[in-house]
């Protein structure tokens, strides 16, 4: 019944969101990128014990322009947020974002002067991890919520939301 | 809309604290006199404002004239022999009782390692008029001490004191266009008020989670003293190899270094800051959060610091718990630290990563036994330790103390004698020991230059006086030797722990003094006055005298000092944390001069820096 039997064996149809949306969630390739305590769980993810290649995210990229998944891995200080601000921009859709520890996700204990509390209030979150700092498998979960976001999403949802990027001024150091 | 960062005063904060009479206090002046205070106050006379031993130390108050004078004598006198400013801080009294005292003081912490003398020595700092109110300002020292140059520039940024004479007084930590000085005391602790509601209707959750801030960076400033008629590239603060977010500013001459300049503060999370405004038992948690690769030490050298000004005892069993801590901590961070290194040198060395985790993963396991915590352990508390050990916790560790020591020749066999290692390394980095000493530098990167000092064996705390291990130095003064410090010190660890798991007393794990550590959890059911000292310690806290102290710990990075200032209530009144990695740091221009780009990413690998401990 229906197109299968007509078609030669060996060939399978699905809609073109679960076949996009399936090898993006199998291939979420975080942005090398630590900031406080939280990055040393991250690098305790990647390693041997936990293995986040089970994931599909063993590779992390330096570059921004490669990377899917921004894991904010610690307190962002105001120094630091357009730093931030600016690698997530460089980031090509689809891109997610993980706020990993309370420090990441509400400023945590450093309710001061020096720390945002909070990364969401300069980018859009995805998944929020609780703990200081979360443990790798707590990271690892955090990946399952975003595998199970990913597959919900639609190709069409990422075309919306992309706007065109204003050309920023590139201003030459010292001038 | 640029990012709004102006610091907010919270409502509850401008309550006031219900202190006895007569807190807030001075610190009283030091009193007796040893053989160095005597030598100062016969060369200087009446500009000596005050010399002698408080809390220990030995402490010398001078007046603003005469600082320069006085830390050259230091330096050059036959007899004296400071060779080394460790650490450069200091304090504002606005909210202490003066009596026509000046507001801004500068400390200062002189070492001489020939002699084993530590000095404190407390400048007045003069005023000028300017801007809103008076600008205090003070000689500097960089003339005298080269590495006192971070340190002033921190002093200026945080605490808002210029120095005379200063060559590149720049803000350091804070963003170039903050409006104050966060550490002066009229600056509020800022942050947000955490709101306390349940209605979603609420206007401050509509933003929740989408893009509020458009976050503007301020243009970079080309660094003083670089030339565009070299080029100026930009390293960081997103760079995979910087260990952090750390931001190198490097002019170069096609492929040699001509100058780096060192941008800080990516990570700067005020700890100073927070920690006088919580009480004397809450700041241990947050000293987990500074070096977070050596979260034990960073506990120790805190409480200890507390400790001795309280003048408590720790029991015997808790002393050699903490020494086995330390030590396993002290093979974790450095564990981490091979594995980035290697990882960083090669490029492509991933197998030693995942060798010198999965030993890293085994402490782990063996502090989360201890504590429940794998990195912010808080394991180590003011009287003593947390809890006392699991009973299946020497057993784990003299395990893991058996298969160590081969998992370490490991190492060596995989890496020390490999010949492309040997070339990345040997000769890179040099140090020369008169520029480490001149710098400040601590722990591997002066043993690296061939001083044989080492704060555990040469000013012991904790007990280590009686345990046996040997310092490792080198006289090459490059990576390469700091590479076979570091490699020696995990197997004197090792050692020390052996010593110490074969000699661990039974008896109490914290100190009995209620008044400062918190009763037992089974004693509250039974007695009323362990729940009333609960309920004033977990309220309250204890209030320790008023006084300063400056203490220093042999961590995995280096000396690792807190100097506390306290007024008599159950707040420090000033909080100063001399991270190991902010001072080792400051050699990278020095070291990295005439190299490689990929010479610098040896040498970041090389000086084994945190940037929580860097930035504060």
């Amino acid at each position: 019944m229906g197109l299968e039997e007509k078609v030669p064996e060996g060939i399978l149809t699905t809609s073109l969101d679960s076949v996009i949306n399936w090898g993006r969630a199998n291939s979420t390739w975080p942005l090398l990128f630590g900031l406080a305590c939280c990055a040393m769980e991250m690098i305790a993810t990647g390693t041997a014990r936990h293995d986040i290649a089970r994931y599909g995210s063993e590779l992390f990229r330096a570059s921004p322009r490669q990377a899917d998944l921004m894991i904010v891995s610690g307190r962002v200080s105001n120094k630091m947020a357009p730093v931030i601000k600016r690698i997530y921009d460089q980031m090509l859709a689809p891109k997610w974002v993980i706020a990993m520890g309370i420090c990441a996700s509400a400023g945590g204990p450093f309710n001061n002067y020096a720390i945002i509390q909070g990364v969401d209030k300069i980018i859009p979150v995805d998944v929020y991890v609780p703990g200081c700092p979360p443990r790798p498998e707590s990271l690892l979960y955090a990946m399952d919520l975003l595998r199970a976001k990913q597959r919900r999403e639609t190709v069409g949802a990422w075309r919306k939301v992309e706007e065109p990027l204003a050309v920023e001024e590139i201003v030459p150091l010292g001038v | 809309m640029p990012l709004d960062v102006a610091p907010v005063i919270r409502s509850y904060e401008t309550q006031r604290t219900l202190n006895p009479p007569g807190i807030p206090a001075l610190a009283p002046m030091p009193t007796g006199e040893t053989d160095d205070t005597r030598r100062i106050i016969e060369r200087f006379g009446k500009d000596i404002v005050a010399a002698g031993l408080h809390n220990g130390n030995q402490v010398v108050f001078v007046g603003p004239a005469q600082l320069k004078a006085l830390a050259t004598f230091l330096r050059d006198s036959a007899e004296l022999n400071y060779e080394t400013l460790i650490d450069v801080t200091s304090v504002d009294r606005s909210q202490l009782p003066l009596d026509g005292g000046v507001r801004f003081q500068t400390v200062y912490q002189f070492r001489s390692y020939s002699r084993n003398q530590h000095l404190t020595v407390i400048a007045d700092c003069g005023t000028e008029p300017g801007g809103n109110g008076e600008l205090p300002h003070i000689d500097s020292l960089t003339g005298v001490y080269r590495g006192a140059e971070w340190p002033e520039r921190e002093v200026y940024d945080l605490m808002g004191i210029r120095f005379d004479g200063h060559p590149d007084l720049r803000r350091i930590l804070m963003p170039k266009n903050w409006p104050n000085h966060p550490l002066q005391k009229q600056a509020p602790l800022g942050g947000e008020e955490v709101p306390f509601t349940f209605t979603w209707d609420d206007p401050e959750f509509e933003t929740l989670g989408s893009q509020i801030l458009p976050a503007e960076s301020a243009a970079p400033d080309l660094p003083p003293g670089m030339s565009r008629q070299n080029m100026v590239i930009n390293m960081g603060p997103h760079h995979p190899s910087t260990h952090g977010v750390l931001r190198l500013v490097v002019e170069m001459d096609g492929e040699r270094i001509v100058s780096i300049d060192p941008d800080l503060g990516f990570l700067h999370s005020g700890f100073e800051k927070t920690g006088e405004n919580k009480r004397y038992k809450d700041f241990v948690y947050y000293t987990d959060r500074m070096d977070y690769l050596s979260a034990m030490s960073n506990n120790l050298g805190y409480c200890l610091t507390i400790e001795h000004m309280l003048g408590l005892e720790i029991p015997e069993r808790a002393q050699v718990i903490r020494v086995i801590m330390a030590e396993m901590q002290r093979i974790a961070s450095h564990l981490f630290w091979l594995a980035t290194h290697v990882l960083d040198v090669s490029g492509t060395g991933m197998s030693l990563l995942m060798y010198a985790t999965r030993e890293r993963e085994r402490i782990l396991d063996l502090f989360e036994m201890a504590c429940g915590a794998r990195l912010t352990v808080s394991y180590i508390r003011i009287g003593g330790v947390w809890q006392d050990l699991p009973d299946a916790f020497i057993a784990e560790l003299k395990d893991f103390l058996r298969v160590m020591p081969e998992k370490i020749n490991e190492y060596d066999a995989l890496i020390t004698e490999a010949p492309l290692w040997q070339e990345r390394l040997t000769g890179i980095g040099f140090i020369s020991a008169e520029d480490a000493l001149a710098m400040g530098l601590t722990g591997p990167m002066l043993r690296g230059s061939g001083i044989d000092w080492d704060l555990r064996r040469d000013r012991p705390y904790s007990g280590y006086e009686s345990y046996e291990f040997e310092v490792p130095t080198s006289d090459s003064g490059d990576c390469y030797g700091r590479f076979n410090i570091r490699m020696e010190e995990m197997r004197q660890s090792v050692r020390i722990l052996e010593q110490a798991v074969g000699n661990l007393p039974s008896g109490l794990y914290k100190s009995n003094n209620r008044k400062v550590a918190l009763p037992p959890r089974a004693e509250l059911d039974v007695s009323m006055e362990a729940l009333i000292h609960h309920f004033k310690l977990m309220t309250e806290g204890f209030h320790v005298s008023p006084g300063f102290f400056y203490h220093g710990i042999e961590n995995s990075k280096g000396e690792l000092g807190f100097f506390v200032y306290s007024d008599g209530s159950a707040k420090p009144y000033r909080l100063h944390v001399h991270g190991p990695s902010f001072n080792n740091l400051y050699a990278i221009d020095h070291i990295s001069r005439g190299e490689m780009l990929s010479d610098v990413v040896t040498n970041i690998g090389s000086i084994d820096i945190v940037l929580g401990e860097v930035d504060r």
